[in-house]
């Protein structure tokens, strides 16, 4: 019956339960409930229109039973979520720092730059960090949107900014450097803003290249405002950097996805 | 008499926990069977019994097996765990205690 196999693909659909075992589960006892249902019907003689109706009518409000699935297994689906959460930063966080670090190198060797220098540094290791919590932010960002329901990227904002300024709070209290966090925070909201806000692709670009290409060429002149060929070299850093994070935002709900189905499908086979 | 959702809710892991406790049922039948023991007053909206079973599986208070029926039929057979049992006996007690107090302030002048 066409109208109960929708109410119950209603039902584990707004229930948010991620695919595998667990809703395979729900939806077989569902479906074997409403057999029964329709099998008692037909016995008190009633035909199938009636019977369609009754099984609407008689089942209750599918978003109300898929809010009532949702609630029983927020746990599981929140420890998925962070254990996703993690394992996207750190693979995206991985891919973006070999990424940027090779296209700085290439930068550095169009300028005639030893790449040892670049890459053999403390510039290098300051860079990785920032990378590292750039991608957690956006991805932090991307994750607690599906927290919410309406201004989902306002709100998921104002909660890592209050996770941020707890992060803060421990870091300054066992005495780490916060640098890293701040400026991860603010690139993660950057790229995502522009990502949410910004529809056409050509558009984002444009606004990356010229965002990067003003950082570099204001953090070049702080530190040596007479070097034109320092600044060219750090403007082309700082673009081959935004390039990399522009790869980020178009890579990360897809490592994002992959990640969450493949994790599903090991637990469905355990 | 259509009793409030509100009341419900708060005494359908006690129901659950009494029609469990005569047997394993599975969904559609512990549906049947409060609707036949309470003379059709507890007529639940059928979609909504399994979340609360899965609560209480979730819980360890009960426990679930697929089986085959004597029809041929599939189907997800719950019943009670030790714990089960035990929540059982206490909610019993409590709610004979909450509706003594309730029909004593109901009654009083």
């Amino acid at each position: 019956m066409r109208a109960a196999d929708e109410l119950i693909e209603n039902i584990v659909n707004l229930s948010h339960l991620p695919p595998g075992k667990r809703r395979q589960e729900i939806q077989r006892e569902l479906r074997c409930h409403i057999e029964d249902f329709i099998l008692a019907a037909r016995e008190a003689g009633s035909d199938d229109d009636e019977i369609e109706r009754l099984v609407l009518a008689n089942f209750g409000d599918p978003s109300q039973i898929a809010r009532g699935f949702a609630w029983v297994y927020r746990h599981e689906r929140r420890m998925l979520r962070v254990f996703v959460f993690v394992l996207s930063t750190v693979v995206l966080a991985s891919l973006l720092s070999a990424t940027i670090l090779a296209m700085q190198a290439g930068v550095a060797f169009g300028f005639g730059i030893p790449i040892l220098n670049v890459l053999a540094s403390r510039h290098t290791a300051i860079e990785a960090l920032d990378i590292l919590s750039s991608v957690a932010a956006y991805v932090g960002i991307t994750s607690l949107e599906r927290l919410f329901d309406g201004h989902r990227f306002q709100k998921a904002t104002g909660l890592l900014a209050l996770i941020l300024a707890v992060s803060i709070a421990w870091c300054k209290a066992v005495g780490v450097s916060t640098t890293f966090l701040a400026f991860g925070f603010v690139n993660g909201f950057f790229f995502r803003a522009i990502r949410v806000f910004i529809t056409r692709r050509i558009a984002r670009v444009g606004i990356v290249v010229a965002c990067f290409a003003l950082a570099g060429f204001v953090s070049s002149h702080l530190r040596s405002p007479v070097l034109q060929y320092a600044t060219a070299v750090n403007c082309a850093s700082w673009l081959a950097m935004g390039a990399g994070y522009q790869l980020m935002t178009d890579l990360a709900a897809r490592v994002d996805a992959a990640l969450f189905n493949g994790l599903q499908r090991v637990r469905a086979g355990c | 008499m259509e009793i409030d959702r509100q009341f419900l809710k708060g005494s359908i892991s006690l129901l659950l926990l009494n029609l469990l406790s005569r047997g394993e049922m599975y969904g559609y039948e512990i549906l049947q069977e409060a609707s036949r023991r309470s003379a059709n007053a507890f007529a639940l909206k059928e979609g909504t019994l399994y979340p609360a079973l899965h609560q209480l599986e979730k819980k360890g208070q009960i426990k679930s097996a697929w089986r085959t029926a004597e029809n041929g039929r599939e189907r997800k057979y719950y019943s009670l765990t030790a714990k089960g049992k035990k929540t059982a006996r206490e909610y019993e007690k409590q709610w004979q205690h909450l509706t003594g107090a309730i029909a004593a302030v109901l009654e009083s002048k």
